[in-house]
């Protein structure tokens, strides 16, 4: 396993979008979580309402509630390494360095292994880059309280199952397509437009149809792993209500990112084994 | 001693086509083995199935005795179809990568190997700012790593100019008398000539003959005739017998026997004590390229 890790990495370190990715993450989490922290900040220091607000909010990146904040703002930008994802699943089908990899020696077991390496390495570092944000932001926006740090860290670890459930979904597309564009332009849609729709349509149907059964689409499935931050469920009684069943569900959608990411990556080592490459 | 490749009724089918049609022979140690056959013949088809990027439908094969498993294909460097490598890394890089899955060779031997395909000044660059024939010669390289003793080359002489093809040639021919086996397709019937030992010849998937290069050309012994007259040579001759067909070729005529069946000197008296004195007489061996027109030809 170190050896297909060692071999991917060595196709990776010096692929150009590989660091363009890592740029943007490492310029996109920080700024989106200030541009959140900035809302705070206006509405924690409106007058008249200042103290109602700070009361209903909290401190959402304070320790330890900054894990779960920066890791929902975060999860948002998944698209920037699923694009990564796609890049270095289909350039092995435009390169032909699939075939290459298995004349070379490498079972054809061993060349999925090393691709799901890929997707632990960009998960892992997509990971990280969202632990330091989150840490900075903590330092950066409330007053160091190093006895709440690990409070609520175990969002590091839903975090990385949800970036690495999501991006499986992605590999499968680039893997199955090979083509990088029609794979991008496939996820990209799906992703941004059709389960936006469709996870809205549901739920307006919710009652006719027997429940929100929204949380069953693929990208939903481990959405809801990581569910708005807290401070969203102290507006209302209604919203409150909601907050409290996404709540609920978070240990079955656990299961359910694992089941379907396990599925996935059975299915790729499956196929993988029996095609022609 | 175990054949290095064993190929036992391999066939395979794309849909209705037949690609390959329970395909036979061995390789021995040591041979320069050429694999010839048309464009869609199953050539590259049948190197992808030895390489496992390709299922046989039926039949299988072995290397060095064994069934197949990775650490065969480990052993063997292979140049199979086109060279295959991240357009984003230089040679260096890319080889690094062959170096780590395959297990042969190490960072010194990656210098030896672009010293020998001459990419050595431009081992830095990145592999998609090569010719057709650096790419070409960077997948012979990669082949080479590590020195194996087994190689399999699928058109590898593809992309290169004449010097670059004399050069491989010369490789080969170098490799072949350092006891390497090589595999090798081919649609250059001059080249493979050159330095085949054995050789296979397939048409739409069926294996039409293989075996040792002598073997396989010298099913006919082809004897040349020629004299001043060689119209009334024709006549004499056909009145002698022993051969299987005459032929007009040329400025001579040719007459094929059954292999070791020629007497060239009764020919000779033959033809002088009919009153014609021949001005050429000469046992032929059959090109490699007549042979497989001969056999490729509908």
């Amino acid at each position: 396993m170190f050896s297909l890790l060692q071999i991917e990495w060595l196709k990776i370190k010096k692929y150009p979008a590989f660091w363009a990715m890592l740029i943007i993450v490492l310029l996109t989490y920080p700024a989106a979580n200030l541009m959140f922290y900035n809302v705070y900040l206006d509405i924690t220091t409106q007058k008249g309402t200042q103290m109602l607000a700070k009361m209903f909010l909290g401190n959402p990146f304070a320790f330890p509630e900054t894990w779960h904040t920066v890791a929902y703002i975060s999860s948002f930008f998944v698209i920037l390494p699923s694009i990564l994802v796609i890049m270095l699943v289909t350039n092995e089908y435009q390169y032909k360095t699939q075939r290459q990899n298995v004349i070379d020696g490498w079972t054809r077991g061993q060349f999925m292994a090393s691709k799901l390496m890929d997707v632990l390495i960009v998960s892992g570092i997509t990971t990280i880059l969202y632990t330091l944000v989150a840490i900075g932001f903590s330092v950066y926006a409330s007053t160091f309280d190093a006895s709440k740090i690990w409070e609520q860290a175990y969002y590091i670890g839903l975090f990385f199952l949800q970036t690495f459930a999501q991006l499986s979904i992605a590999f499968l597309l680039g893997y199955l397509i090979k083509k990088a564009f029609i794979a991008l332009g496939i996820f990209l849609f799906y992703y941004l437009i059709v389960e936006n729709i469709a996870t809205g349509y549901i739920r307006m149907k919710a009652e006719k149809i027997g429940g929100d059964l929204g949380r069953f689409l693929p990208f939903e499935i481990s959405d809801r792993m990581i569910i708005a931050p807290a401070f969203i469920g102290r507006f209302g009684k209604d919203i409150k209500t909601a907050y409290e069943k996404s709540l609920a569900e978070v240990p079955s959608q656990i299961a359910l990112s694992l089941l379907l990411t396990t599925a996935i990556w059975v299915l790729c080592f499956f196929l993988h084994r029996k095609k022609d490459l | 001693m175990h054949p290095i490749l064993s190929i036992t009724g391999v066939s395979k089918n794309y849909g209705k086509l037949t690609a390959l049609d329970g395909v036979s022979f061995e390789v021995p140690a040591g041979a320069v083995f050429g694999i010839l056959g048309p464009n869609g013949s199953g050539k590259t088809t049948l190197l992808s199935i030895i390489l496992d990027v390709l299922h046989a439908d039926t039949g299988k094969f072995s290397w060095f005795g064994n069934t197949p498993q990775t650490n065969n294909r480990k052993q063997i460097g292979s140049l199979l179809e086109t060279p295959n490598f991240y357009h984003y890394l230089s040679a260096v890089d890319n080889l690094k990568i062959t170096q780590a899955i395959s297990g042969r060779g190490n960072s010194a031997d990656i210098d030896r190997v672009l010293e020998i395909v001459k990419l050595s000044e431009r081992k830095k660059s990145k592999f998609s700012s090569y010719s057709l024939g650096m790419k070409q010669r960077l997948a012979i390289g990669a082949a080479l790593l590590g020195n194996p003793d087994v190689l399999v080359f699928d058109e590898p002489t593809n992309g290169l100019d004449p010097v670059g093809i004399a050069e491989i040639r010369d490789l080969i021919q170098s490799l072949a008398a350092a006891g390497k086996t090589i595999i090798m397709a081919s649609h250059l019937l001059d080249e493979v000539e050159k330095v085949c030992t054995h050789v296979a010849i397939l048409k739409k998937g069926t294996l039409l003959t293989a075996g040792p290069v002598d073997e396989v050309l010298a099913q006919e012994d082809i004897v040349e005739i020629a004299a001043s007259n060689n119209d009334a040579l024709q006549t004499i001759v056909e009145t002698m017998g022993g051969f299987s067909k005459i032929k007009k070729h040329a400025n001579c005529l040719q007459l094929f026997y059954p292999i070791g069946t020629a007497q060239l000197d009764g020919i000779n008296k033959y033809c002088f004590d009919k009153g014609i004195t021949l001005q050429q007489l000469q046992l032929k061996k059959k090109s490699l390229e007549t042979k497989f027109f001969e056999l490729t030809n509908d």
